[in-house]
C-alpha cells in the first residue's frame, strides 16, 4: 500500500472496493480509479498504441495520455476512459486496453523489434507497396492493430439528455481565477454559470499546499462553493466539461450526471449536453505541464511532478518510495517540498536552470541534494529503477528511483479559445502560446491567460470578470485576496537528446527522432508535421505533447518556435460520446413519428404501417387466412373497384390560401388557372419549380371568393408551403393574400367505390349527392357532428369517390361510422399499397413520377400550361432541353406474355440491342400486379414514349432477374374514358 | 425530485388569425375588443379569451372552452380584416405548471425561461424534440401551456416522459 497515513481530500470513512484486470483492491471515497490504483502501488495500467510499451499513469487530470481503461463491464463498458477522470464508486471494474494476453506479458511489444516499420509516416510508407496487397493484407492489419479499446457493440442501457443554459458571463474552470471570477460576478448579481470538470472544485488548490485568504486552499474554495451555491443568480455545474465554442456565443458541454455512480438510477440520464449561451465567458482552465522530452520517459514510474503533487496532497497516496526531481520551473521544487513533507525520499533534485540563491536555499531546508544546470538523461528499466543524470560540469551520475517527477513548464490550456479559428500566439515570457484573439466575448484568466502565481491569478480571474460585467453595464467589485508566496519562474528546455526512445506524444507513440525525421523528408509545416507523424491525433489532441513536438520541429529546422508556429484545436476539447450527443434522439425517437387521428383505429383494424416522411401510413390491413400482402392488396383493390372502400387521406398537406388576391396568387403558382374557379368547386393543379420542373401537384378548392383549400402530397407539404410563403412574402409582397397550414386540422377519407355515394348517403341524409347535385369536383362545406365538415367529390382511384374532412378530433368518430353504416355494403379499409395499384392503373403520376427531373409535358400535362397568364417555371419550361422532343414521357407497360414482373426502376432497352447505357431509352417508375386487369402492369419514362405506344421494348433488370418483353401502351390501363369517375 | 404537474388540455379553441395587408394589429384588436400583442406575447381579454402573437401580423386566438362554432363567428367579425383558419384540432395542448415546469423546458427548447427573459404573458415558437412548439406562460407559478401539431402528441409526450422522470 502507499496510502499515507494522514492528511488527503478523501473520506477514509467510506471505504470503497474496486477491481482492475480481476484483482480487488480498495479505495476511498474521493479517490479516482488512478489515485486508488497508486495507492495501492499499481503502476502498470495500460499498453502504448503502436510499440505496446508499458505505460504508468503520467498526470491527475484530464490531460492524462496513458492511463486508458475500459470501465465497467458488458454494456456499459467504456473504453479509452482516463482512469484520472473516473471518480471512484463501490464495485467499479476496469481492464486495461491493448495488450495480449495480458497487461504484464503483452507479445504484441515485440512491436518495438519493428521500431523502424512504425517510424513517422509509416502509414504510408509500408503499405504503399505492393498496391493489392492493401485491401487484403493492409488494411485489415491496420484496422486490427488501430484504436486501443474495443466497443462492447452492445446497445447502450443509458439515457442522455440536453439542457440549455443562458447566462451573463459562463466561468469554464474552477480553479482559483475560475473561482474568483464567477465570486466576482455572482456577487454583483449577474446570471453566472460556472462549469468545472472536476465533481469538487478549487483545481490546483485541491493538489497544491497553498493558503487564500489565511485558508488552506482547499477550504478556501469549499467556502467560495458555498457562497456561490447560496447566491440564487449563479448556476454551478460539476462534473461539467466544456468542449467547444461555437458560433454565436454559445458553448458545448458535457455534464457527467451519474458517471460517479455504479449505474444511473431510474430515470436519470448517464450525461447530459448542454448548451449555454454566454453575453460573455471567462477561460480559466487553468495550464498543462509538459513532459521533458528524454530516454526512456514513458516508463511507468515517470510522471508529472504536478500529478506527484497531487496524489500526494489531495488523494494521500505515494506514487513512489525513492524519487528524483527533474525540473525546470520553480513549481518542480514545490513537488519536492510536496515529497519530503510526505515522507518519500528524494534522492535528487535536477535543475536544468543555473543555481539561484532561492532554489539553494530551499534545497538546504529540505536537506536533497540539488544539481543545478544538469538534465536526466534516460531512465532505467521496465519500471523505473534508476535515472541517469548528466551534470552541469558534465559527468553522468546514476540515482536510484522508483519515481522521477518532470516538471518542464506550464502550457495555458487554451484550446476552446482557438475553436473559432484565432490562432494562438508565442509567448516569450511564459515560454507558451496564449490567446492573441479570441472568439467574442470570451476571455482567458488566469493560468490559461499565462498567469501563473496564484496570488495574481486570483486578482486577474476577478479583474476579467469585472471587465466583462462593465461591457454589459454592470459594475462590480473586485474582491482582494491574499494568497501564499507562489514562485512561477521557468525555463525552456525542450529536449534531452540520447539513444534511447524519448517519446513526445505518449499517446501514439510519437518520439523526438520521429520528428526530426518529418522535418528531413520536408514535412516542416506544424500541419505536415501533425498529419505524417500523427503527433496530437490521439484522443488527448496532444495536450501534453503538442508544444514539445512543435518545438523539437522548430529546431530541426532552424527557426523559432514562434516562427514554427502551432495547430489550432478543433471541438471537442475532450473526448464526447456519441450517446450523449444524440440525446434523447435515438432508435424509436431517432426523429419524431406524426400519427393520423385514425391511427389507432387503424391499429386495431390489423394495419401494417409505412414511412412516409415523419408520417405513419397504414400501408395495407391483412385478414386472418391471408399469408401475403398482394393477396391483402388484391382484395383491397377488388373491394374498393367494385364496392366501397375508404382510405386515410389525412396525411396529403393542406393549406389555406385567404384574402382578395388568393386566387392571382394561385395562377402564378400553378400551370393551370385557379382564379376563374366557381365556389363550391374543386380543380386539379400542377406547380413547377422556378426551373421549370415539376414540384408537386394536388386539388385546390374555392370555397368562397377569398377563401381556397389547397393539397398537397404527403411529402412536398412543407415544401410548398415555404413555397407559397415565399411567393407572398418575397417575390409578391403586393398582393392581398395569406396562408396557413391546416395539414393538421382536418382528418381526411377517401371513400371510394361505385358504393361510395350509398354509405355517404347513409352518413349524411340531408345532403344531396346526386349527380346533379353534387358532380365529379364539387366540393362543400356542412356540419357533421356539431362541427365544420367538408366533402369533395375527387378520386385517386378513379372510381366514383369522395373525400370527407372532419376536424382532425372527430377522424376516429368518422372512421367508426362509416364502417358501422357501411357494413351491408362491403365497406373495406385499404392502404397506401392499393392506393398506389389503383392510381397506377389510373396512370396517374405519384412521387415516383415527380421526381425533380419531369416535365409538364414528360407526365402528359403539358396542355394544362396555360398561354394566356405567367407562372412560376413558366420561362424555364421552354428552355431547348426541356421541350426536346426526345425527352423521355410518361408511358404505360405491359408484359407480352402477360404474366412476367416487372420491376420499379429497370431500364427500358430496344429490342435486340445490347445492354449498354448508349442504349438505355429510360425506367420503369411504377410498377403493381393489376387485380382489375389480371397481368402485372408499369409506368415509366420513354424517349418519345408518347409516339411509340404499341411498340415492343426489352425491360432489362440486370440485377434483380432476367429480362421482361413488353408491351408500351398508353399510361391509363383502367376506365380510359373516365366513365367510371363521372358515377 | 422538482415538482411538475401536467395536464393534456381538451375542448380548448384555437383559430389561426392573418391580418389582410397593410392592416394594423389595432384594427384586429378593435374587432375582437383587446390588444393585440404586436410581439411575441399572450394578451388576455376580460372574457377568457386571448390573442398569441406568433408573427408579424398573425395570431393564435384562444379560448379554453369557446362556444360551438368560434372560428365560424371569427371569422364574420373579422370579415375583411383577417384571413382565419379553425387550428383547435390541429394542435394538441400540454399544460405544464410547478417549479419543475421551467428545468423540463429549458431541457427542451434552446431559448431563455429564466423569468427575466420570459415571463407570465410571454409567448415564443420554438422547436422541442424536433417538434415544432409554441410555448406561453400563463402566471408565475410558473404554469405553461405547450402547443404542439396533434400528429406529434405520442412523440412529444415521449420526450415529455423522459424529461420528466429525469426532474
Amino acid at each position: 500500500m502507499s496510502r499515507l497515513a494522514n492528511g488527503g481530500l478523501i473520506d477514509r470513512a467510506k471505504p470503497l472496493r474496486f477491481r482492475f484486470d480481476g484483482r480487488d483492491y480498495g479505495g476511498f471515497a474521493g479517490d479516482t480509479l488512478a489515485s486508488a490504483l497508486v495507492a495501492n502501488g499499481v503502476r502498470l495500467v495500460g499498453r502504448s498504441f503502436k510499440y505496446h510499451r508499458p505505460r504508468g499513469i503520467l498526470t491527475a487530470a484530464s490531460e492524462e495520455p496513458n492511463a486508458l481503461v475500459t470501465l465497467r463491464e458488458g454494456a456499459r463498458a467504456e473504453p479509452n476512459t482516463r482512469a484520472t477522470t473516473v471518480p471512484l464508486f463501490d464495485g467499479l471494474v476496469a481492464s486495461s486496453q491493448n495488450r495480449w494476453p495480458s497487461l504484464s506479458l503483452d507479445l504484441m511489444a515485440v512491436n518495438q523489434l519493428a521500431g523502424p516499420l512504425f517510424a513517422a509516416g509509416f502509414y504510408y510508407k509500408t503499405f504503399m507497396w505492393p498496391a493489392a496487397f492493401w485491401e487484403k493484407l493492409y488494411e485489415p492489419l491496420i484496422r486490427r492493430a488501430a484504436g486501443l479499446g474495443k466497443l462492447s457493440m452492445l446497445p447502450d442501457p443509458d439515457t442522455y439528455d440536453r439542457e440549455h443554459g443562458f447566462c451573463d458571463l459562463l466561468v469554464i474552470g474552477g480553479g482559483p481565477a475560475g473561482l474568483a471570477a464567477a465570486l466576482t460576478a455572482g456577487r454583483a448579481g449577474a446570471r453566472v454559470i460556472l462549469a468545472d470538470e472536476d465533481a469538487t472544485s478549487g483545481g490546483r488548490l485541491l493538489a497544491e499546499r497553498h493558503e487564500v485568504d489565511d485558508l488552506a486552499g482547499h477550504d478556501w474554495a469549499a467556502r467560495a462553493m458555498a457562497e456561490l451555491a447560496s447566491l440564487p443568480n449563479v448556476r454551478l455545474l460539476p462534473r461539467t466539461t466544456v468542449f467547444g465554442a461555437y458560433d454565436g456565443r454559445e458553448y458545448a458541454c458535457v455534464e457527467r450526471v451519474c458517471d460517479h455512480l455504479a449505474e444511473p438510477p431510474p430515470g436519470q440520464p448517464r450525461q447530459r449536453l448542454w448548451k449555454i449561451v454566454a453575453r460573455h465567458a471567462v477561460l480559466a482552465t487553468g495550464a498543462i505541464e509538459r513532459p521533458v522530452v528524454f530516454g526512456g520517459n514513458d516508463r511507468p514510474g515517470v510522471m508529472m511532478a504536478s500529478a506527484v503533487s497531487t496524489y500526494l496532497n489531495r488523494f494521500a497516496a505515494a506514487p513512489g518510495e525513492r524519487a528524483v526531481v527533474f525540473t525546470a520551473t520553480d513549481s518542480g521544487w514545490a513537488t519536492a517540498r510536496d515529497l519530503v513533507r510526505s515522507g518519500v525520499a528524494v534522492a535528487a533534485v535536477v535543475d536544468s536552470r543555473p543555481a539561484g540563491e532561492a532554489a539553494r536555499r530551499i534545497a538546504r531546508t529540505m536537506a536533497v541534494e540539488a544539481l543545478f544546470g544538469a538534465v536526466v538523461t534516460q531512465a532505467h528499466g521496465r519500471s523505473l529503477r534508476a535515472v541517469s543524470v548528466r551534470t552541469a560540469t558534465g559527468e553522468t551520475r546514476r540515482f536510484s528511483c522508483d519515481l522521477l517527477a518532470m516538471a518542464g513548464g506550464w502550457n495555458p490550456a487554451i484550446g476552446i479559445g482557438s475553436n473559432l479559428g484565432a490562432r494562438p500566439v508565442w509567448s516569450e515570457a511564459i515560454h507558451g502560446f496564449v490567446l492573441d484573439a479570441t472568439p467574442p466575448d470570451l476571455a482567458p484568466a488566469g493560468a490559461a491567460r499565462g498567469v501563473f502565481a496564484l496570488g495574481e491569478a486570483l486578482a486577474d480571474g476577478a479583474r476579467v470578470a469585472a471587465a466583462a460585467l462593465s461591457e454589459l453595464g454592470r459594475a462590480a467589485t473586485v474582491p482582494a485576496f491574499t494568497a501564499s508566496e507562489d514562485p512561477a519562474g521557468s525555463a525552456p528546455l525542450w529536449h534531452v537528446p540520447g539513444k534511447a526512445k524519448a517519446f513526445v506524444d505518449f499517446q501514439h507513440d510519437v518520439t523526438d527522432s520521429d520528428v526530426e525525421l518529418a522535418a528531413c523528408e520536408g514535412f516542416v509545416s506544424i500541419e505536415h508535421l501533425k498529419r505524417y507523424t500523427t503527433l496530437g491525433m490521439a484522443t488527448d489532441q496532444g495536450k501534453t505533447s503538442q508544444l514539445n513536438g512543435h518545438a523539437l520541429l522548430a529546431a530541426a529546422t532552424g527557426r523559432t518556435i514562434a516562427e514554427a508556429g502551432t495547430v489550432l484545436s478543433r471541438p471537442p476539447f475532450l473526448p464526447v460520446s456519441i450517446g450523449v450527443l444524440a440525446g434523447h434522439h435515438r432508435g424509436k425517437d431517432f426523429r419524431p413519428v406524426r400519427k393520423t387521428s385514425a391511427h389507432g383505429w387503424s391499429q386495431a383494424r390489423g394495419a401494417t404501417f409505412t414511412d412516409a416522411g415523419q408520417w405513419k401510413r397504414a400501408q395495407w390491413f391483412a385478414l386472418p387466412g391471408e399469408n401475403d400482402w398482394r393477396q391483402t392488396i388484391d382484395r383491397e383493390v377488388n373491394a374498393t373497384r367494385n364496392g366501397v372502400g375508404i382510405c386515410d387521406v389525412s396525411t396529403l398537406g393542406k393549406i389555406d390560401v385567404q384574402g382578395p388576391d388568393a386566387g392571382a396568387l394561385l395562377d402564378r403558382l400553378y400551370i393551370n388557372t385557379f382564379s376563374t374557379l366557381a365556389v363550391g368547386k374543386a380543380r386539379y393543379g400542377v406547380m413547377l419549380r422556378e426551373d421549370g420542373f415539376v414540384m408537386d401537384d394536388g386539388t385546390t378548392t374555392r370555397f368562397a371568393e377569398d377563401r381556397f383549400f389547397v393539397t398537397t402530397t404527403t411529402v412536398n407539404a412543407a415544401k410548398v408551403m415555404q413555397h407559397i410563403d415565399y411567393a407572398r412574402q418575397v417575390l409578391w409582397p403586393e398582393l392581398d393574400v395569406q396562408a396557413t397550414s391546416v395539414t393538421e386540422q382536418w382528418a381526411t377519407y377517401a371513400v371510394a367505390g361505385p358504393r361510395s355515394r350509398a354509405l355517404l348517403e347513409r352518413l349524411l341524409p340531408d345532403i344531396d349527392l346526386s349527380d346533379a347535385a353534387f358532380p365529379y369536383m364539387a366540393a362543400r362545406e356542412l356540419v357533421w357532428n356539431d362541427r365544420s365538415a367538408r366533402l369533395f367529390r375527387l378520386s385517386f382511384s378513379g372510381d366514383l369517390a369522395y373525400e370527407i374532412a372532419v376536424p382532425a378530433s372527430q377522424g376516429e368518430a368518422l372512421v367508426q361510422a362509416l364502417f358501422a353504416l357501411g357494413a351491408d355494403l362491403g365497406a373495406t379499409p385499404y392502404g397506401t399499397e392499393a392506393l398506389g395499384v389503383m392510381r397506377i392503373e389510373k396512370g396517374h403520376p405519384a412521387g415516383n413520377e415527380l421526381n425533380g427531373t419531369t416535365t409538364a409535358t414528360d407526365l402528359g400535362m403539358g396542355r394544362m400550361m396555360s398561354a394566356r397568364k405567367d407562372y412560376i417555371g413558366r420561362i424555364m419550361a421552354k428552355r431547348p432541353g426541356l421541350t426536346d422532343p426526345d425527352r423521355p414521357a410518361l408511358v404505360g407497360l405491359r408484359p407480352i406474355d402477360g404474366t412476367s414482373r416487372i420491376r420499379g426502376g429497370a431500364h427500358l432497352l430496344p429490342e435486340g440491342a445490347p445492354p449498354v447505357a448508349a442504349h438505355d431509352e429510360g425506367y420503369v417508375t411504377s410498377a403493381a400486379h393489376s387485380p382489375t386487369l389480371g397481368t402485372p402492369i408499369a409506368l415509366g419514362l420513354l424517349r418519345r414514349g408518347r409516339e411509340r405506344h404499341g411498340e415492343r421494348i426489352v425491360v432489362h433488370d440486370p440485377v434483380r432477374g432476367a429480362d421482361v418483353l413488353a408491351q408500351v401502351c398508353d399510361a391509363v390501363f383502367v376506365d380510359p374514358e373516365g366513365v367510371r369517375v363521372r358515377g | 425530485m422538482a415538482e411538475l404537474h401536467r395536464e393534456a388540455r381538451s375542448g380548448f379553441g384555437l383559430v389561426a388569425i392573418m391580418a389582410r395587408k397593410d392592416l394594423a394589429a389595432g384594427a384586429i384588436g378593435a374587432a375582437l375588443g383587446l390588444e393585440a400583442p404586436t410581439r411575441p406575447g399572450i394578451a388576455w381579454a376580460d372574457d377568457g379569451i386571448a390573442l398569441i402573437g406568433t408573427g408579424q401580423g398573425t395570431w393564435l386566438a384562444y379560448a379554453e372552452a369557446p362556444p360551438p362554432f368560434w372560428a365560424e363567428a371569427l371569422r364574420e367579425r373579422l370579415d375583411g380584416l383577417a384571413s382565419v383558419s379553425d387550428q383547435s384540432d390541429g394542435y394538441a395542448i400540454t399544460r405544464l405548471w410547478g417549479e419543475g415546469a421551467r428545468t423540463v423546458l429549458q431541457r427542451g427548447a434552446a431559448i431563455d425561461f429564466h423569468p427575466q427573459a420570459f415571463g407570465p404573458g410571454s409567448a415564443a415558437t420554438m422547436v422541442i424534440a424536433h417538434i415544432g412548439a409554441i410555448v406561453w406562460q400563463r402566471d408565475a407559478r410558473p404554469t405553461f401551456e405547450i402547443a404542439t401539431f396533434r400528429s406529434y402528441s405520442d412523440s412529444f409526450r415521449h420526450w415529455l416522459d423522459q424529461v420528466a422522470a429525469a426532474l
